[in-house]
């Protein structure tokens, strides 16, 4: 009796509480539906940054084979009751999705706004159904495998019957190593993975943590490249600038997908600094530059703009973060990156049909010039985007039936010079300077910093000394335990205590 | 002696009303989960090691500061409540406890103690 | 005996009375963030989904299972939302809503009210460092040098506020400002005193341990009705910081032809909204920064904010 009336008291609630935005993590893979901003727009759907507390997991494109296993483990780590669903425009391509429950749905490659609404009413219905119990949860993916082989023996031959063998529960404690303020304090090594939320989508980096600065940061290698590929970078199908490689595209098209793209990226950079509600009403910008021009867009990003220089706070969190040197980004073709740290390189200064329009690159204040922010920071870089975005919006809407490219020229894209010989593109370039230009720094503006340099990884393809993704380093006994590992313990970790952190960074 | 009887029966109210609401979300969901539902989320791989560890607390000479006017604050409640009454003469003499203190900062900050990255 | 019955009836009262207070207080947030957050965003909003959306949300949280990490200190992980939401609680125990409806006073109020606000950075720090991950963790500690930071001048501009009242109890507090409100009197006082309670209540700008770029930190491996628990003891934590602020330095209940509860409601709201929307406009500034800044800019303008209303509360009283 006191069991049937929990039960019909926990539909209810289940009943009740389905009308609640669904929660949502995406897992974003190759070929993404360019609507997923469209799909965060709507109300009844809320994206979450982590898995845990999602309800549906939403893989978004084609994943690749190095990304099964991370995949696997995000899906495990949400809390039941738990769904999946694929959005790909590809989805006879079983092979790429690790997940065997998943209910496929797919993609238009133009995105209409009729199929954004049916996959955001399947999204509520698959919450609803799990809620209610009327579906099952997915169970978990990965095996059921204890990482704590009790009465384990260390590999030191310590430990036996009831020890752990210096890895207590499955899992070594953290390692110490030299402080540059001269202690000796622990290091948290962590495999900051393809699927974490501030970081731009399949970016993984091996990060050494201590305290919460970062002490090293290592690239080990792209999950987008399939070992055994040749390494070359996914190309956007569909893109205005890939098509304009290869035959003349009107120049209003071009530049309104730059004003999209600049503005979807400045949408990310608000919510990592915890602005949902300004990011949510620039994605709304974005949104609405799809397919036409509105008339009050300019109007509209400038308004934003004017918002986001008077209430100081992004300025105040990105100033003198991230800082460039003009000389490593010269000549290399970086696009907004190089010209927010001053320098004047744009593609489209020696095209015929920009200079009819009276073209002139938006560059911020360089090396030379009295200014009293630092140059080439993370603050430099939104505003140059921002700017950038607003001049191409007043391009396009000057621009008339205009055409460019197709003449075997390189073109201006989004991230900098892309042209159709194979080359490092923007993306795999950055992604080599990140390990320098994060060491030293304290997390918070490490985040800043990455989100600042709008890297795509898909694009990055193996980068010059990067690889298809290597396996996590297998986790060291903690050399902690003086006592027991002693000498052994140390010189497994030697290679930290040689190396030199009191290189006097600030 | 009624009125902080009833903060702390407020207290252990609260308390308990919040591990009630717990136990009834354990109830219509009991957590069960398995060993690799269990793995600390990084993003997509297993973590190399706990996390618990000796973290580098670096603003461990701010805490210091902290302490010195946390001190100077159990002065000040006191002195708030009589300030009126004693006059003019408890305002010069807090002014000097506060100006001692304050030179407390600046050498925490000429000695970059308040900027650790 | 009476004397246990009159205390029983008004320890009942204090906990329904703050408990409902509480309630109203958090769901209130839930649903303003809400507007204020679709208002900045320029999106349509219709009141009835603000108004019921955070109860779905809540059932939603009850039915999702809890998540259990490897090696998590179980026992302090589970309590630590508790604490944070008592504590809210226990500082609203301080604050009077009327003449008529306050509980028996607390002689040293602020003093009370800074001890309770104190122990928000225990809560904190041990939620995220009891869930052994490493971004719980580094917004446990990220969460210490803020609170580290704010308390001094959340203790000095609510000590600026009890010299006119010669006295630390919030309802005397209360009546000092009975000439004028001490927005008024010390225009010092409410700016930074907004501050320091978005560090308390770690919103907005000065969200460091549940911060975006830690994908949640210290809520990052929470689920279900922890998760639920634990966002509902912060908006407390933020309703108790507007709740002290209309009474230190809006005049409470004084005010004219409506009732002295209704006013505090209405204060309190009015705070909140300013709250909320300086979340959801200032983006969260850089930890090291708001540290330095906290310590050479607002600490000493909250002791130049007690030294100006000494010599006014001097002056007022004839010395």
């Amino acid at each position: 009796m006191a069991g049937s009336r929990r039960a019909t008291l926990r539909n209810a609630l289940a009943r009740f509480a389905a009308g609640a935005p669904t929660r949502v993590f995406v897992l974003e893979g190759i070929d993404a539906p360019d609507a997923l901003d469209v799909l965060q727009l709507r109300p009844d759907i809320t994206f979450v940054d982590t898995p845990r507390s999602a309800t549906v997991l939403l893989v978004a494109g084609r994943l690749p084979e190095a990304m099964h296993e991370p995949a696997r483990r995000a899906h495990d780590a949400m809390a039941e009751p738990r769904a999946t669903i694929w959005w790909t425009l590809a989805p006879d391509d079983g092979a790429m999705l690790p997940f065997p429950d998943a209910t496929v749905v797919p993609a238009q490659p133009n995105g209409s706004p009729a199929a954004i609404v049916t996959l955001a009413r399947m999204l509520a219905r698959t919450q609803a159904e799990l809620l209610c119990a009327a579906r099952p949860s997915e169970p978990a993916l990965l095996a059921d495998v204890d990482p704590a082989p009790w009465r384990g023996v260390g590999p030191y031959g310590q430990g036996g019957a009831g020890m752990t063998g210096g890895v207590p529960y499955g899992r070594p404690l953290a390692g110490r190593a030299p402080d540059r303020d001269g202690l000796e304090l622990d290091q948290l090594p962590v495999r900051v993975g393809p699927f974490f939320a501030p970081f731009p989508a399949g970016l993984v980096l091996d990060i050494t943590l201590q305290g919460d600065v970062v002490q090293e940061a290592i690239v080990p290698g792209n999950a987008f490249v399939a070992s055994g590929g040749d390494g070359s970078p996914v190309r956007v199908t569909g893109d205005a600038f890939h098509a304009a490689l290869s035959e003349p595209v009107r120049i209003a098209d071009l530049e309104r997908a730059r004003a999209r793209h600049h503005l979807r990226w400045l949408a990310r950079m608000l919510r990592v600094h915890g602005l949902d509600a300004l990011g949510h009403r620039t994605l709304a910008l974005a949104a609405s530059l799809a397919d036409s021009l509105p008339r009050g867009a300019l109007g509209d990003v400038g308004a934003l703009r004017r918002l986001l220089e008077r209430t100081r706070g992004l300025g105040w969190a990105t100033a003198g973060v991230g800082v460039i040197d003009p000389r490593l980004v010269t000549g290399r073709g970086l696009g907004p990156v190089a010209r927010a740290a001053g320098l004047s390189e744009d593609a489209r200064i020696d095209d015929a049909a920009y200079d009819q329009l009276g073209f002139a690159p938006v560059v911020q204040e360089g090396a030379g010039e009295r200014t009293r922010h630092a140059v080439g920071d993370a603050r430099a870089r939104w505003r140059q985007r921002l700017g950038e975005a607003m001049q191409s919006l007043e391009l396009a809407a000057r621009a008339g039936d205009r055409r460019t490219g197709g003449e075997g020229r390189p073109i201006e894209g989004v991230r900098g010079r892309s042209s159709d010989v194979t080359r490092d593109s923007p993306s795999a370039m950055l992604l080599a300077l990140l390990p320098d230009l994060l060491l030293g720094q304290e997390w918070g503006d490490a985040v800043t910093t990455i989100v600042s340099l709008d890297i795509d990884v898909r694009e990055a393809g193996r980068a010059p000394g990067a690889a298809p993704l290597s396996p996590p380093p297998a986790p060291q006994p903690s050399g902690g335990m003086d006592g027991m590992a002693g000498m052994a313990g140390m010189a497994a970790k030697g290679d930290h205590t040689e190396h030199d952190h009191a290189t006097g960074q600030m | 002696m009624l009125a902080l009887g009833g903060a702390l029966t407020v207290f252990l109210a609260g308390t308990g009303a919040w591990l009630i609401l717990r136990w009834v979300g354990d109830a219509l969901s009991p957590p069960g989960t398995t060993a690799p539902e269990r793995v600390p989320y990084t993003g997509g791989y297993a973590p190399a090691s706990h996390a618990w560890s000796r973290f580098h607390a670096r603003y461990y000479a701010m805490a210091l500061l902290f302490l010195a006017f946390d001190m100077e604050m159990v002065f000040m409640y006191p002195w708030a409540v009589v300030f009126v009454a004693e006059g003019m003469k408890a305002l010069v003499e807090m002014l000097m406890f506060i100006a001692i203190l304050v030179l407390g900062i600046l050498y925490a900050w000429r000695e970059r103690a308040l900027a650790w990255s | 005996m009476s004397a246990p019955a009159g205390v029983l009836r008004v320890l009942s009262l204090a906990v329904l009375g703050v408990g409902a207070a509480l309630l109203g207080g958090v769901y209130a947030v839930a649903v303003l963030d809400r507007v204020v957050g679709r208002a900045i965003a320029r999106v349509p909003l219709r009141l009835i989904d603000a108004a019921v959306t955070p109860a779905r949300e809540a059932g939603l949280l009850l039915l999702q299972r809890r998540t259990v990490t490897e090696r998590p200190d179980a026992v302090v992980w589970a309590l630590a939302p508790a604490l944070l939401g008592s504590l809210a609680a226990a500082a609203l125990v301080a604050i009077p809503l009327s003449p008529a409806l306050a509980l028996p006073d607390i002689r040293s109020g602020i003093v009370y009210f800074g001890a309770a606000m104190a122990m928000v950075m225990v809560a904190v720090y041990v939620h995220g460092w009891s869930a052994n991950s490493v971004f719980p963790l580094i917004g446990a500690y990220r969460f210490v040098a803020q609170a580290l930071s704010y308390e001094m001048p959340l203790a000095l501009v609510l000590i600026a506020a009890a010299l006119p009242a010669e006295s630390l109890s919030v309802s005397d507090i209360v009546r000092s400002q009975t000439g004028a409100w001490n927005v008024v009197r010390q225009p010092l006082g409410l700016p930074l005193y907004l501050i320091a309670g978005l560090g308390l209540a770690f919103w907005g700008p000065l969200d460091f341990p549940d911060a975006a770029d830690l994908a949640g930190g210290t809520r990052a491996e929470l689920s279900g009705a922890p998760l639920l628990l634990w966002r509902a003891a912060r908006s407390a934590v933020l309703v108790a910081v507007a709740a002290m602020g209309a009474a230190a330095f809006l005049g409470g209940w004084l005010g004219p032809w409506l009732p002295g509860a209704v006013w505090m409601v209405l204060k309190t709201i009015a705070l909140l909204v300013v709250l909320l929307t300086a979340g959801h406009l200032v983006a969260r500034v850089r930890l090291e920064r708001f540290v330095v800044v906290a310590w050479t800019v607002l600490i000493p303008l909250a002791l130049v904010d007690i030294f100006v209303s000494g010599l006014l509360a001097l002056r007022g009283a004839g010395r």
